[in-house]
């Protein structure tokens, strides 16, 4: 037996209401009489009942509008209306199902089939009880799933836009959900001056896709404010995708290194779409392959940290994007695909405007805008222009050593692979003194090394980086050089020296295994900043307090003073 | 043809289906046509057709329910009159519903008679 | 989306075919096309000839066959590659890992 439904008869004609209350209640449902449709109407607020069966022609109000009025009372709610008619003209059962009718009985009722539509029409009912159920049921977890999405895209966004995404010289289009489409955008500015940038695609949508995002983030912005380079951050990164996610979960990524004061770009590009530098008034594009498997892939041991450097110079840019970019489809499902990319870069007539031009190229192919598309530019400009923050310490620095010295020697193995400087700066950043200048303390202590390394322990000649070519061939001739030595030293001599009242020194000098060279003809040989070639010492002598070398050339001797504490 | 007032098997299937409220279903079939050819009338004296035509349609369902086919077909036909708006032709179907009620209500007191003693 | 799979009479080796769309879809067919074999083959080969499009998720999917066929030690052969599904392939540099004809 059903549920007992209470079922609301509609019926001006007394002897049809009691011989329709009767067999209801045979059925063992509650029977609710009305004679007229207002009556109807006020019945159906007051008790609610499950179903209706409603004479269609009655006084006061007819049952087509107590019909229409009684769905509208019951909203989303299925109420089933069985209209009881001898109406025979097809108009007129037209006109029952526009009300709202489900279902008819003709007369002279029949009992067998009356029972048979209150079953019918009951299973419907809950048939659309349940639907409803299911639906209230997704909404609540959907707006659970949003709400979960919103705290983990707030907790995110402190995380990723910590860095300098809102730096003058860079451009982006992501959408506010980009994390749970797997697209990921970091930008930080490096101790020593220049940014990372990184744009990353991980596999996948939704919270599998963000997962990898904060680890990765958090590798990329520590590792950057300690000063480390884009290699160790490459390998520090992969090494902990691999370990975290499953298999089968990476992210495509391309990880951009620009030192403003070197005008070098490095680029390591890991699955995702060629990039583009475009270079000088002519505007020469040159792509940014994808040479690598994407991060999280590759065990440790076989993982390749190699990149490719360019020359830059100011007004230069650079573009990412993901494959979204490429993969948007117009109407037809075409894909726009990298010959129309290039055809924008081609029509371009003022650089500045191409981030918007390609933007509106894949709009006007797309035929309708969209936020599902990750897209970067990053341009080359005078460091001096950008409004760095200061660097952030988290200890006061008050209780540093205040007088101290040490030495350290790195040798052949250790130079290979090593880089030094975060070390280093972690130490003397320990020195309160020297945190105002801790951008000019990088700067001068990579130019120190770069120096010693590059043209003292492997003998690389700068005069090489004239030119894009020679450029090339410098940073060639830099790794294969490296891969093989076998010998060679660079020394750092630190000494800290504070007085009472706060000022103090520090006093550093370079030594490596090279022969030495003339440092004053190197420094006159600096004409202007328009050769690629050795800024490095000129940056030493406009940052350090002091710059000197010995006769021998051997080494340099730098000096960094602060004042006393006001 | 012979034409049946009161269909016999529909009485029976209601009395076997009803039990006590049978008398009580035919008392109120009674009282609610007596207020049915009132209205019936009243439409005919007004000139009302739609009033008239909305009065058979219910009053011919109410009929049939019962197993009162001819008097149901009756009603069928004074619908149509007024469904057409034919008010001349309206008295003489009237006069043959009232005629036709007659014969039903001694019938049905015949059966109600059946109950009271 | 159709993805049928096919040893060969040695059994030493595994025919997975890819119709249609390579993508999200795909993950429990493909998973089951090589988990639900009877037979431990020695070498996969993927025959990509009527796929149409192939998306991250499908390279992810690669990947977890190249660790179930045994990681760094797999002998897995990608055929028959549209030149589309080939540039896919190509940019996140598959090759290293596949041996792609």
């Amino acid at each position: 037996m059903a549920d007992r439904l209470s079922i609301l008869i509609a019926e001006d004609n007394a002897a049809d209401r009691m011989l329709l209350s009767t067999i209801v209640n045979r059925q063992g449902h509650r029977a609710l009489t009305a004679s007229n449709g207002l009556e109807a109407v006020a019945l159906f607020q007051a008790e609610r009942p499950r179903l209706v069966l409603m004479d269609a022609l009655m006084p006061v109000m007819d049952g087509f509008e107590a019909a229409r009025r009684i769905k509208l009372l019951a909203g989303d709610a299925l109420v089933p209306i069985i209209f009881l008619t001898s109406l025979s003209e097809d108009e007129a059962l037209v006109r029952c199902l526009d009300a709202g009718g489900d279902d008819f009985l003709a007369k002279p009722y029949n009992r067998v089939i009356l029972e048979a539509k209150i079953k019918a029409m009951d299973r419907l009912r809950r048939l659309q009880e349940t639907v409803l159920h299911q639906r209230d049921l997704i909404a609540r977890h959907n707006e659970h799933l949003l709400t979960e999405q919103r705290v983990a895209k707030a907790v995110f966004d402190k995380v990723a836009h910590s860095g300098c995404l809102s730096s003058p010289n860079i451009r982006y289009l992501q959408s506010p959900y980009a994390l749970f489409n797997g697209d990921l955008l970091l930008a930080a500015f490096k101790p020593s001056g220049g940014m990372h940038v990184l744009l990353g695609d991980f596999t996948g949508h939704g919270l599998p896709a963000a997962i990898g995002a904060m680890p990765l983030a958090e590798v990329f912005y520590s590792m950057t404010a300690k000063g480390y380079a884009m290699a160790d951050i490459l390998r520090e990164a992969n090494a902990k995708l691999k370990r975290i996610l499953p298999v089968g979960v990476f992210c495509c990524a391309t990880l951009l290194n620009l030192s403003f004061q070197r005008r070098v770009l490095e680029v390591w590009n890991g699955g995702l779409p060629d990039g583009y530098l475009r270079r000088g008034e002519q505007g020469d594009l040159v792509p940014l392959v994808s040479r690598h498997l994407p991060l999280g892939v590759l065990e440790p041991t076989t993982f390749d940290d190699k990149y490719e450097v360019y020359p830059l110079e100011t007004g230069d840019r650079v573009f990412l994007w993901s494959d979204g970019v490429l993969e948007t489809c117009n109407v037809d499902g075409e894909a726009f695909g990298e010959e129309r990319l290039r055809a924008v870069f081609r029509a371009n007539q003022e650089p500045e405007k191409l981030f918007d031009e390609i933007q509106q190229a894949v709009v006007d192919f797309r035929g309708e805008a969209h936020d599902d598309i990750s897209m970067l530019e990053v341009t080359l400009v005078e460091e001096e222009s950008l409004n760095r923050p200061p660097q952030t310490f988290t200890d006061s620095g008050l209780m540093g050593a205040l007088d101290w010295s040490a030495s350290f020697e790195y040798r052949a193995r250790t130079l290979k692979r090593f880089n030094p400087l975060p070390y280093l700066m972690q130490l003397l950043l320990d020195v309160q003194g020297l945190r105002a200048q801790a951008g000019a303390l990088y700067t001068v202590f990579a130019e120190l090394y770069s120096n010693a390394l590059e043209h003292g322990v492997i003998g690389l000649d700068s005069s090489l980086k004239r030119d894009a070519l020679g450029f090339a061939r410098y940073y060639q001739a830099r790794s294969e050089r490296l891969a093989k030595l076998e010998d060679g030293y660079v020394r750092f001599h630190l000494e800290v020296q504070q007085a009472e009242d706060g000022s103090g020194r520090l006093a550093v000098r370079v030594e490596d295994s090279g022969p030495g060279f003339d440092v004053a003809t190197a420094l006159k040989a600096q004409p202007s900043n328009e050769l690629l070639c050795g800024r490095g010492l000129r940056l030493i002598s406009q940052l350090s307090s002091n710059c000197d070398w010995p006769e021998d050339g051997k080494g340099l001797r730098v000096e960094f003073v602060w004042p006393a504490q006001a | 043809m012979s034409i049946v007032h009161v269909d016999a098997t529909v009485l029976a299937a209601l009395q076997d289906f009803m039990g006590e409220e049978y008398p009580v279903l035919l008392d109120t079939y009674l009282l609610d046509s007596e207020e049915r050819l009132r209205m019936l009338r009243e439409a005919q004296r007004d000139g009302d057709m739609q009033a008239l035509r909305l009065t058979a349609h219910s009053f011919k369902g109410s009929c049939s329910n019962v197993g009162a086919l001819h008097l149901a077909a009756l009603c069928k036909e004074l619908e149509e009159i007024g469904r057409r708006g034919q008010p001349d032709e309206a008295p003489t179907w009237i006069a043959q519903v009232e005629e036709e009620f007659a014969r039903v209500k001694s019938l049905f007191q015949a059966e109600r008679a059946r109950f009271t003693g | 989306m159709a993805i049928t799979s096919l040893p060969s009479a040695d059994g030493k080796e595994l025919t997975i075919s890819i119709q249609g769309r390579f993508d999200f879809g795909a993950h429990q067919d493909f998973r089951d096309s090589y988990e639900r074999v009877g037979t431990t083959p020695e070498r996969y080969v993927i025959d990509l000839k009527g796929t149409t499009y192939l998306d991250s998720s499908a390279l992810g999917m690669l990947l977890l066959l190249r660790d179930h066929a045994g990681g760094d030690s797999a002998e897995i052969k990608l055929i028959n590659c549209s030149p589309d599904v080939r540039k896919i392939l190509a940019i996140s540099n598959f090759e290293q890992l596949f041996s792609i004809q």
